[in-house]
């Protein structure tokens, strides 16, 4: 019997910019201006509020978007292809924990490691290993453990922050790693419709380094950058709106507080170097949950989502939020019982 | 000869033309959107309003920031030149449309800092680390940090307790609730760490108040007798003179 096969769809046309559709652009932004500076919607209390929140999440975390899109068109253009599959070498249980340990080199916070863990994959790391160092950077980079340590001195609880805030993080980071196994870059890779630039296609020589190294710099900001713009949208509207008070009345109860701390840290979506101190200041709350706070929010907040959903394939975001999530609420809960 | 050049020996040799480049629309439109950006933090900088988002902790991003963002606008220009380029989606060119609707937000809207809003919403802050020890703030002057950091701890509230009755001074806004007596507000003043985004508040409350004298958000000096209360810092007002908002209207623990 004749095997039937539908025909392959067609591709959607991509309708291509013209003039007219800069010239929308453009206006829209004039529009947006005019709309801002004559309507001044900030004199409503919300707007305004939402405005400054929202401003001050992208003026922070640009800056260190920009420092890992750096970081990571460095990786692209001066380390030789295969470098990284050196790291192969190592005993399979060393080189997750190795992964995580390499965080303490990189001063970067959340916002910068992802595109790092992107381009790492690309040139030969292993994904688990890199997914790894992405999730471990932020909570295990000297800034972090130093920011944690002056949050919490001169309280009772300090070391079982510090030092199990440094623990916990590389366990979670190793049990994420671990999960994602052997799957391979294009099983966990989005491909990115800029990657495919022109100095693929230039005719005559290849582009030059410094050319590509600026391409990719460019590329990797522009591709993180709009979905740093999502998340920090969702989530200033979030601190806008939700009071932190609504949290008092659960604190007592250990199990739903450590839930709802995590629950917290991935709202407010807050820098890993800063956010200790929010955590401080919720006194009333043991230290499983300003645990639970200080491990999740820096591997899963809204803004990060946003990244990992445009980086990653489907499926790859939800496999980092439960696993994390288990697992930070395990061991914040243990170290609650142990040590609390 | 078009194709071909002469070789100083003499020879013909012949020799492809140079493929010839034309601007890419993709890099360009790229390279207008790291431009705005760089402008914005360039503006951050130099009219110090980076004061509204960042604390003096981590406000040095801003000028890195804007020379980085240059460096990579001129670099990406200087490679926008490529012999095949690649047409420009319309939805990637709204894509980087959207890019910059942030900056325009921050250039054109009226500064503004978080305010009355807020306060309600925000944890109180509790900087037990950065804040002076019990000791210090048992002697000198009294900041609005070191009040709302000994709110937070037996040792700080003791050491708080023994200074009642003497004469501070604090800068903050009023902030007024449905439940604040009409001779009284709250004296309130955001402590930021990092950005706003981590915003914990510090207060105090105020009395003897000439009622209807301040709104919410106006930004006043008071000048008064401290009296911590368990948990609670009254400051009664001997003297309330409304300022400008401070160039650094949050505090950095």
């Amino acid at each position: 019997m004749a095997q039937i096969t539908a025909p392959p769809k067609a591709a959607p046309a991509t309708r291509i910019a013209d003039r007219r559709t800069v010239v929308a652009v453009g206006a829209t932004l004039v529009a947006v201006a005019l709309v801002v500076s004559i309507g001044d919607p900030g004199r409503i209390a919300w707007v305004r509020t939402f405005f400054v929140i929202f401003g001050s999440l992208l003026i922070q975390a640009l800056p260190f978007v920009l420092l890992g899109a750096l970081a990571a068109a460095l990786v692209e253009v001066f380390v030789p292809i295969g470098w990284f599959e050196k790291l192969g070498v190592l005993p399979r249980p060393l080189q997750l924990p190795a992964a995580a340990l390499a965080g303490l080199a990189f001063p970067i916070c959340e916002c910068g490691s992802v595109p790092v863990a992107r381009r790492l994959m690309q040139r030969g790391l292993m994904p688990s290993a890199a997914v790894t160092f992405m999730l471990a950077a932020p909570v295990l980079n000297p800034v972090v453990i130093a920011s944690t340590f002056f949050a919490f001195n001169r309280q009772t609880i300090l070391w079982t922050m510090v030092v199990g805030r440094f623990l916990l993080g590389m366990l979670v980071a190793i049990a994420v790693g671990w999960v994602i196994g052997n799957r391979s870059k294009d099983e966990l890779l989005k491909p990115n419709p800029e990657e495919v630039d022109e100095h693929l296609l230039e005719l005559g020589r290849p582009e030059a380094r410094w050319r590509r190294f600026f391409v990719h710099l460019g590329n990797d900001f522009l591709f993180m950058g709009r979905y740093l713009l999502l998340g920090a949208t969702i989530a200033a509207a979030i601190q806008t709106f939700l009071p932190t008070s609504l949290l008092t009345g659960i604190a007592e109860h250990q199990v739903i507080s450590v839930i709802a701390m995590m629950a917290l840290a991935a709202a407010l979506s807050l820098c890993s170097e800063s956010d200790a101190f929010v955590a401080a200041s919720f006194v009333q709350f043991g230290p499983s949950a300003m645990l639970g706070f200080l491990v999740f929010g820096p591997m899963v907040d809204l803004k990060l989502v946003a990244l990992y959903a445009g980086t990653f394939r489907r499926g790859f975001a939800r496999t980092v939020v439960l696993v994390a999530a288990v697992a930070t609420f395990v061991g914040a809960l243990w170290v609650g019982v142990a040590f609390g | 000869m078009s194709d071909a050049t002469v070789a100083k020996t003499g020879a013909r040799v012949h020799e492809e033309a140079a493929p010839q480049r034309r601007w890419s629309p993709t890099r360009v439109a790229g390279t207008v959107v790291l431009a705005a950006w760089g402008g914005l933090f360039w503006f951050l900088w130099l009219t110090g309003r980076e004061a509204f988002y960042l604390s003096t902790r981590t406000d040095w991003v801003v000028p890195v920031a804007a020379v980085l963002l240059t460096a990579a606008t001129i670099g990406r220009l200087a490679s926008a030149r490529v012999t095949t380029p690649k047409p420009l989606a319309a939805r990637e060119l709204w894509i980087m449309g959207l890019m910059v609707v942030p900056v325009v937000l921050v250039l054109f809207a009226r500064p503004a800092t978080l305010g009355t809003f807020s306060a309600g919403k925000r944890a109180g802050f509790s900087g037990a680390g950065f804040a002076a020890s019990a000791g210090d703030i048992g002697s000198g002057e009294l900041t609005l940090i070191d009040v709302a950091a000994a709110e937070t701890s037996p040792e700080g509230e003791r050491a708080l307790a023994k200074r009642a009755g003497e004469t501070v001074s604090f800068v903050g806004f009023v902030s007024i609730r449905d439940d604040t007596p009409a001779d009284e507000f709250l004296l309130a003043r955001y402590v930021v760490t990092c950005c706003v985004a981590d915003a914990t508040i510090a207060e105090v409350r105020v009395v003897n108040v000439t009622p209807g004298q301040f709104e919410n958000e106006d930004w006043v000096q008071v000048t008064g007798t401290i009296f911590p209360i368990g948990r609670e810092v009254i400051v009664d007002a001997s003297d309330i003179a409304a300022v400008e908002r401070p160039d650094h209207p949050y505090l950095t623990p």
